[in-house]
């Protein structure tokens, strides 16, 4: 017996229900209006304009076109890293190693540290002069190897990456280890009867049965790559000549240094679209899958 | 033997990757100003606590503001979660999947989204630049993955639970005080501390809503600290170390329910 609809179970919803209508959903659309005038004082209303902030981003903004490329960039070097690393470190604890609680532990910690924490630290790790990483290699010799860093266009962006890669490898790895040790041990057992070493035994059963977990990785890594903003504000502060600039940074400073509300919010609902097509959409295909 | 050894160098090298940074932390925090000069690498040589001192006299009142943000939000957040979880774990009622997918998947909306229409609707209403603002928020935010959280613990009790108390003639709120709430203790701590470090963590709301000291969390005080005019690495790491320690003595001692949170919320979505 399930129990039915009553008036008590609507009260008990409603608060949840009633916040995320307003703050997640109305608030969305409020932005997709805002998006279509010419809205940029306080007090006063703006005119409605139509698509004009849509073309005017897509058309006529450098900058944006930048955020676009260095927002893709660091989702390739992001996740191109994550992923892999995650499995292999999942695989190699699930090896039977000694220490697995104390390595897993270790892992996690970068999880717990603020975006605010992690970019002053790592701001201090990539200084190019006095910096942790360069003055490690020129103490042990490695002059050679000292990078610009955050200072230079090109790096900027790998410096974003290298600290995400940093926060979030360990979750990567919690997810594919609590993934790869819920394997049955009977199809295991059948493989290894069946004549496969362990190489082969990981690669062609262990990982096959990773859809989930890799499906669940590849959603969290995408989501913290396309809100990205604390680490990238903090850390690069999107340049050096905007080399690391991002959609959330750039719409931050168009809204509140520059009070462009109405193109600001263009960008915020074009974010908006952007989560709806990489991330809820492929949600809803999953679950819909897994409903049958 | 060999690759056993392997094994060993990659996954050491890994915590070394891992630790190097918070060990240059930890000890420029502890150098003195005329210490800093030999570097980050170099062990201090003396524990030094003064850059401590000078940094938490700039950021108290701040530590205190998100203490208060932080706690009141992580209980309000809790205990609303469970209620629509529950609600949605036990209960049936027309469109309640399509419902309770619609509330979840406001967890992947980017807060960038939302932000500009937050940031008026609390000026509107009296509340930016308050504490209750700011708790306001988080609960509403949170609401998404509370509720997907406290859903996919409930699921883990038995439906007859619930349907025996109801034909024992307690309602909904009865069976929920007296059934649903003394067994939800492991199911409150994954949550709430889940919430805990999010909200403590929290950047851009705190950044978007607040102006001056009275309500800004530490988040936004330590970014700051930066652009003072007595910015030495070793107040600034200082400053980053004293907002990180409540988090990690969380990850630190209760390890085993970070590690359900995130696998209950992620794997099981």
């Amino acid at each position: 017996m399930v129990v039915k609809n009553n008036i008590p179970s609507i009260v008990f919803i409603a608060p949840a229900i009633v916040l995320v209508a307003i703050f997640v959903y109305i608030f969305s659309g409020w932005s997709a209006w805002t998006s279509l005038t010419d809205w940029r004082i306080i007090g006063r209303m703006g005119k409605f304009i139509g698509i004009q902030n849509y073309i005017k981003l897509f058309a006529g903004d450098d900058i944006f076109r930048k955020c676009l490329y260095n927002t893709a960039k660091l989702i390739v070097l992001f996740i191109g890293i994550t992923l892999p690393l995650g499995i292999i470190c999942a695989i190699f604890l699930d090896l039977g190693v000694k220490g697995k609680g104390l390595f897993r532990a270790i892992y996690l910690i970068p999880l717990s540290f603020s975006f605010v924490a992690s970019a002053t630290m790592w701001g201090w790790m990539f200084m190019p002069d006095k910096g942790s990483i360069n003055t490690l290699l020129r103490m042990l010799s490695l002059d050679f190897l000292t990078q610009p860093w955050i200072t230079s266009t090109k790096q900027s962006i790998i410096s974003v990456a290298i600290v995400y890669v940093w926060q979030f490898s360990g979750f990567a790895t919690l997810v594919y280890y609590a993934g790869i040790s819920s394997v049955d041990p009977d199809i295991l057992d059948a493989a290894r009867v069946d004549g496969a070493n362990t190489f082969q035994r990981y690669v062609r059963v262990v990982l096959p049965l990773q859809k989930p977990a890799t499906f669940t990785v590849l959603l969290i890594l995408l989501m913290y790559s396309l809100r990205v903003f604390d680490l990238v504000w903090l850390l690069t502060g999107g340049g050096p000549a905007f080399s690391s600039e991002v959609l959330a940074t750039y719409m931050y400073r168009v809204t509140f240094n520059q009070n462009l509300f109405a193109y600001g919010a263009s960008i915020s609902f074009f974010m908006f679209i952007l989560s709806f097509v990489v991330i809820i959409i492929p949600v809803l295909i999953g679950t819909l899958k897994r409903m049958g | 033997m060999g690759k056993k050894a392997l094994i060993y160098v990659v996954l050491i090298a890994l915590a070394l990757f891992y630790i190097f940074p918070i060990y240059t932390l930890l000890n420029t925090s502890l150098k003195t100003d005329e210490d800093l000069k030999y570097g980050p690498v170099a062990p201090t040589h003396q524990v030094f606590f003064g850059a401590y001192t000078k940094a938490f006299n700039l950021i108290k009142k701040q530590l205190l503001n998100s203490a208060v943000i932080t706690v009141f939000a992580t209980i309000i957040s809790s205990i609303l979660g469970s209620m629509s979880g529950y609600i949605f774990s036990k209960f049936r009622f027309k469109g309640d999947r399509v419902v309770f997918l619609v509330l979840v998947l406001g967890f992947y909306i980017a807060p960038q989204s939302i932000l500009i229409p937050l940031v008026i609707f609390m000026g509107k209403i009296g509340l930016f630049n308050t504490y209750l603002g700011l708790i306001l928020t988080h609960v509403a935010y949170g609401m998404p993955i509370t509720t997907l959280l406290f859903r996919n613990y409930y699921e883990g009790l038995p439906q007859e639970i619930v349907d025996s108390s109801w034909v024992d003639g307690c309602g909904t709120f009865q069976t929920y005080t007296k059934i649903i709430l003394p067994l939800s203790l492991p199911g409150f701590a994954v949550v709430a501390i889940f919430q805990f470090t999010n909200i403590w963590n929290e950047f851009l709301f705190g950044l978007t809503l607040t102006r001056g000291v009275t309500s800004q969390p530490v988040t936004v005080a330590v970014a700051n600290l930066k652009g003072t005019t007595v910015a030495a690495w070793n107040m600034i790491c200082a400053g980053a170390a004293i907002t990180t320690v409540p988090v990690v003595l969380i990850y630190i001692f209760l390890l085993k329910m970070i590690i359900k949170g995130l696998l209950m919320g992620s794997v099981k979505g």
